[in-house]
């Protein structure tokens, strides 16, 4: 049908995009790879996931950062899961940000921690935005009775 | 899955790994989420959960639910590695480790706390598809184990083989015995294989029953593994006892000796707290100059485990200083690290928290972890305990190759150990079995492993000569013999006690230290401490426990006497061994390897 495969081919625009700007890794196609009959809304149930688990991350960082005494341990803490999770679900940049977030708290680095809050934040929104138009045009694919072009 | 399905027939193999259950654990909710996807798409049969506590529990109830268990690292309510020591020490299940950190370290402390793979996140399907082996391998471990002793022991293994035929039917944990044991254990052992396993099920019931309180009727049943005797724990009770009063004695001795953090961290030891009864049991006052009292069990054991008992303990004694003092200065140095790292290896929990602490080689504790496990395998010397004498010397002549070899290479070798005696182990687990025939590569293994090495030629010496003399004592558990062998080279070595024939003696601490190392582990669970126990999940180290009194009651005699002349020692020994056969307790019966009326004295310079 006409609407399914101009939807597919929004699709496959949106989602290659996605991969070419990096906010996007390979990790996301693993993803996709592993929803299957018996596993059929996956792909959907752990963005969701994600993006519970990074609010919450990052507004356990917001606080932790704003204490009086800051325990960077703990701030390091939640950096690793944030890397953890964004790099299960392959949000590339959010990790990169990650990364560079954690040297900061091993230097103890208050403003480089702050910054890097701030940019993990921004990465995250973007990307989150990015993923839910992507899987809302997934969902239209499918009820239109099309399938979803797979990006390879 | 059981044993049985797995083995069953075809369809039930070709259909594994389908429907194989893992338990997947991860704080972090979309990596086990992901987990849970991959797991799934593999057909795999998945619990999840995100809290430790909450996996251990699971696996607590019922170890039979699970196949296999995948972990990350880093969680909140526990910490990854000893959730793995856990699971490897109560349920021998194979556990797979998950980090989003692939730093060489820690996937070296995976291993040594036992773990079967480690896995970097992101996790790739691939991976993930592979995992089912690590569960079919111990499977099929078990049972090609089982069927080789069959084939290889005989009458004398009859027992060993039913037992182990036994396991293979029951529980995993059980066959994950039969592994343990290494060919040698298995060949010529007629009595209980004290695998890793199985002494991590003994610790962990002793824990639970209060030391006080560990009578061997309840260990027994808290333990619940078919075919075990109330004897065999028993036995085994006092041997570790003696580990344990080992264990405090160098930690004294450490102080005493004013070895560097050695001594801060045998007192850390030392915690084996409640253990201080034990001490009463180790023949404290046995050996002449024992200021260690382990120093009488030593004389029990054999000589040549004594020896490597005493080294054993010495390692934190040995401090690089006693270089100078005992041993040649050179190797001695090197042997002090080797000690050390044996040490380590020896009460995986309690020397690791020794070692860790006070060692600034790390990596040196974590072979000692590896060791152990190695030491396990090898404990063919455990049979020492079960046997007799005659059986020890046995592969005597061919020691002597490696012993030469392990000088050589004794200062280098030494740290680089862990690894190396761990080989040593599983050879002279070989030896015992084919009575020498082992590869010379035995004698590098022990070297690292023999934190004897460390310990003063004397020691070694001493026993050296005493077990080399013996020739004709049959080093039980062909560990035996080749503690035998080494000691007699180590004899030789000591004659010139500084020097060339330190890392001969080091190879008998060596053997000895096998025990210790099985002790250590048996100790180390004991202490809680989250050594290496896990270690001898992976390897099929068939540590016996027999080996790790040895080691143990060696340790202690060793430390004593590594400073000692080895002129004291050896007759102080000589007399032990003529006079009882089992001064510690009738355990051990290594009494045999000092034969009777043979001055050991004289051999050393």
């Amino acid at each position: 049908m006409d609407a399914v495969s101009q939807l597919q081919r929004q699709f496959v625009e949106h989602a290659t995009s996605l991969y070419r700007e990096g906010y996007l890794d390979d990790q996301f196609t693993q993803l996709q790879k592993l929803q299957d009959e018996s596993n059929p809304d996956f792909v959907v149930e752990v963005v969701t996931l994600f993006f519970e688990d990074s609010e919450k991350l990052l507004n356990n960082l917001a606080t932790a950062l704003q204490q009086e005494s800051i325990d960077y341990k703990q701030v390091d803490a939640h950096v690793h899961q944030f890397k953890g999770s964004s790099s299960s679900i392959g949000a590339q940049r959010v990790k990169n940000v990650c990364v560079v977030f954690r040297n900061y708290c091993d230097e103890k680095n208050l403003d480089g921690c702050l910054v890097c809050l701030q940019q993990a934040k921004n990465e995250y929104l973007l990307v989150r935005n990015k993923l839910e138009a992507l899987l809302n045009l997934e969902q239209q694919i499918l009820q239109a009775g099309g399938s979803v072009p797979m990006i390879t | 899955m059981t044993v049985e399905e797995i083995r069953g027939g075809d369809n039930e193999i070709d259909r594994f790994p389908i429907g194989m259950r893992v338990l997947a654990v991860d704080d972090n909710p979309t990596c086990l989420k992901l987990l849970d996807g991959l797991l799934r798409k593999c057909q795999y049969q998945v619990t999840t959960t995100n809290q430790a506590i909450k996996a251990l529990n699971m696996l607590r109830e019922n170890r039979n639910r699970f196949d296999l268990v995948i972990s990350d690292v880093y969680m909140p309510d526990m910490d990854g590695f000893k959730l793995l020591e856990l699971v490897g020490l109560e349920m021998d299940l194979p556990v797979i480790m998950l980090s989003g950190n692939g730093d060489r370290n820690l996937v070296m402390k995976g291993i040594t706390h036992g773990a079967c793979d480690y896995l970097v996140k992101p996790v790739r399907l691939e991976e993930i598809r592979n995992i089912w082996q690590h569960v079919i391998r111990r499977k099929v471990e078990s049972k090609s184990k089982n069927n080789r002793e069959k084939s290889d022991q005989g009458i004398e293994g009859g027992d060993q083989n039913e037992k182990l035929n036994r396991k293979r039917k029951d529980e995993d944990e059980e066959e994950e015995n039969g592994n343990e044991s290494d060919d040698p254990t298995a060949k010529k052992k007629p009595r209980v294989v004290w695998s890793i396993d199985l002494h991590r099920k003994f610790v962990a019931a002793i824990n639970q029953l209060g030391i006080e309180k560990a009578v061997p009727k309840r260990i027994l049943d808290l333990m619940n593994v078919d075919g075990l005797t109330r004897e065999n724990v028993a036995s085994h009770l006092q041997k570790y006892r003696l580990y344990l009063k080992r264990i405090s004695h160098q930690a004294n001795m450490v102080v005493a000796f004013g070895g560097n953090n050695d001594a801060s961290s045998y007192m850390r030891m030392s915690p084996l707290d409640g253990l201080a009864d034990f001490r009463t049991l180790s023949c404290s006052g046995r050996l002449p100059n024992a200021t260690y009292a382990p120093a009488g069990m030593l004389g029990r054991l054999n000589s040549a485990t004594g020896v490597a008992l005493h080294s054993l303990t010495a390692p934190p004694l040995v401090q690089p200083n006693h270089t100078q003092t005992k041993l040649q200065p050179g190797p001695v140095v090197s042997s002090n690290h080797q000690n050390m790292n044996l040490f380590q290896g020896i009460p995986p929990f309690e020397l690791d928290q020794l070692q860790y602490s006070n060692k600034p080689n790390t990596h040196l504790t974590d072979y000692n972890s590896i060791e152990e496990s190695q030491i396990f395998t090898g404990t063919n010397l455990a049979d020492f305990n079960s046997i007799n004498e005659p059986r020890m010397f046995r592969g005597s002549s061919t020691f002597t190759d490696p012993i030469s070899v392990l000088a050589s290479q004794a200062g280098v070798k030494l740290t680089s150990t862990g690894t190396e005696s761990l080989n040593l182990l599983s050879t002279t687990s070989g030896f015992l079995d084919q009575n020498g025939n082992q590869p010379p590569s035995f004698p590098s293994n022990l070297l690292p492993v023999g934190e004897s090495y460390s310990y003063p030629a004397a020691v070694n010496g001493g026993f050296s000569s005493n077990i080399t003399t013996t020739a004709a004592v049959p080093v039980e558990a062909h560990g035996g013999g080749l503690v035998g062998h080494i000691v007699q080279n180590v004899n030789q070595s000591l004659s010139n006690q500084k020097g060339g024939p330190c890392s001969k003696q080091d190879y008998s601490q060596y053997s000895q230290n096998a025990f210790t190392t099985l002790a250590s582990s048996a100790l180390a669970d004991y202490g809680g401490s989250s050594g290496p126990v896990s270690h001898s999940r992976p390897n099929g180290v068939g540590s016996t426990l027999v080996q790790t009194e040895h080691t143990k009651l060696q340790s202690g005699f060793v430390s004593s006497n590594g400073y000692g002349s080895l002129d004291d020692i050896i007759p102080g020994m000589l007399k032990r061994e003529q006079n009882t056969t089992m001064q510690m307790n009738g355990e051990f019966g290594y009494d045999a390897y000092m034969v009777p009326g043979r001055v050991y004295g004289d051999e050393s310079k």
